[in-house]
């Protein structure tokens, strides 16, 4: 679906990203890992073509366009703080040509605990009322590949579970979700393959059983928390 | 039909965010009270060479509270990176550009018929109310040929961290075709000089407006990338 070929990034002389290649495959979740400044969240935004590559290529495939497009949620949660949750909502679908999708948002809403305050500008929500809207906006677009730079960031346990059940549930109907995060556990336990960033250099576990061994998790650990 | 479609719903979601954050309309209107004020102090005006007067300082004011106006209306699509819903959606950069041109425009031209009717309060000037339906032309090209400018201008300085300041110096020398050819016509306009010459003033502004349009239309989804 999404194939980076030789990814390089420099900020000024200063390079942040070396020649990264990976593929992200239908219905296939990959997390990113790294410590902060790894260029995680640089990473995603050229794969999202929001920041162009000092060197390289982006190509996404035909498919991902037809489907249902990118979702992007990058560190803010691009809502509109005047407007109310619905509206915000109603908009992003218009945007999207999404009005199919709009039945299933009465149920989304609930199962995302917003339902109560639909009728609520956003800027009255708590942070992590933001990040589950922003989450929800993501689900019910119909994306066929979402890129999730810390989509855990605000919440609290409880959400995060529901969260990560959501987002394996979409990858069952084969959406594909590239995801950047500091959180080990969480990533591990949705992730098919991991991928390291450091020092701008990729690795990639290509063994979706490495992931859950704990010699995997204690490199993860000792890297991310360098 | 979708070109329309999406174009509104922009539009209506700008007017909705006006309409409860009231921040750019309110800085337009306010700005361009204390800036009529100010010219009625600071300027001896009477009722023999307030024709020749106001063309220029009814520009000057459209110019310096429009570009205070048409910067906050792409702040609220910077602040949260909610123009993402935009970018990542099936609608082109170059829709979202026209959408917000057309937004700007109407804030302008709100804010244009204030001033209007404030100078006619303060300066005693009951001419210009008569002359209206024929300054309509120029102003409306004007407007456009500011909300051109000042779109792109707003989404390129947003970017920036001193974005709020470095917006009227870009936007000021680039509109000065616009300002001469506005207060030309609307001098003639205002003195009953129609015909050729008038024409030739509105010709200019319409050549500008297509000008400020096409090479914002070239650039402005380079703008908002980063």
């Amino acid at each position: 679906m999404l194939t980076l070929i030789d990814i390089s990034k420099n900020y000024g002389l200063r390079p942040v990203l070396r020649g990264i290649n990976l593929k992200i495959d239908k219905a296939e979740i990959v997390v990113l890992f790294g410590h902060n400044g790894a260029g995680k969240t640089t990473l995603l935004k050229i794969s999202a073509g929001i920041t162009p590559p000092t060197r390289g290529r982006v190509v996404v495939e035909d498919q991902v366009i037809k489907q249902g497009g990118i979702y992007y949620l990058g560190h803010k949660n691009s809502l509109y703080s005047e407007l109310t949750v619905m509206e915000n909502i109603r908009f992003f679908l218009s945007m999207r040509n999404g009005t199919a999708m709009v039945n299933s948002i009465e149920e989304t809403l609930e199962e995302f605990g917003l339902w109560q305050r639909r009728n609520d500008p956003v800027k009255a929500l708590s942070q992590g009322m933001k990040r589950r809207l922003a989450l929800m906006k993501g689900i019910i677009s119909g994306a066929s590949l979402l890129m999730l730079d810390e989509p855990f960031s605000g919440l609290d346990l409880g959400w995060k579970d529901r969260v990560l059940n959501k987002l394996m549930a979409l990858r069952e109907k084969g959406t594909s979700l590239f995801i950047a995060t500091h959180l080990i556990n969480e990533g591990c336990q949705i992730a098919d393959r991991v991928a390291l960033l450091e020092r701008g250099n990729l690795t990639l576990f290509h063994d979706k059983t490495e992931v859950n061994e704990s010699l995997i998790q204690e490199r993860l650990r000792n890297e991310v928390c360098r | 039909m979708k070109f329309v479609g999406n174009t509104l719903s922009i539009v209506k979601k700008d007017i909705l965010l006006e309409f409860r954050a009231k921040e750019a309309l309110s800085i337009m209107v306010f700005l361009s009270l204390l800036l009529i004020v100010v010219f009625n102090l600071a300027v001896d005006i009477d009722k023999d060479n307030v024709s020749s007067l106001a063309p220029g300082i009814l520009w000057v004011v459209f110019a310096f509270s429009g570009v205070l106006g048409m910067g906050k209306t792409s702040l609220s699509e910077r602040e949260d990176g909610a123009y993402l819903n935009v970018f990542f959606s099936a609608v082109s950069m170059e829709v979202f550009y026209i959408a917000k041109v057309i937004s700007n425009l109407i804030f302008l031209l709100f804010m244009e018929l204030f001033t209007i009717v404030s100078f006619v309060v303060l300066f005693n000037y009951d001419a210009l109310i008569k002359g209206l339906p024929a300054l309509t032309l120029p102003l409306l090209l004007g407007s456009i040929g500011f909300s051109a400018v000042g779109t792109l201008f707003s989404f390129l300085s947003t970017g920036s961290r001193f974005g709020e300041i470095i917006l009227p110096f870009l936007f000021l020398p680039v509109v000065v075709p616009v300002l001469i050819a506005g207060v030309s016509a609307t001098d003639l306009i205002l003195n009953n000089t129609t015909g050729g010459a008038l024409l030739k003033w509105l010709k200019m502004l319409a050549v500008f407006d297509l000008l400020y349009l096409t090479v914002s239309l070239m650039l402005f989804k380079h703008i908002v990338e980063e």
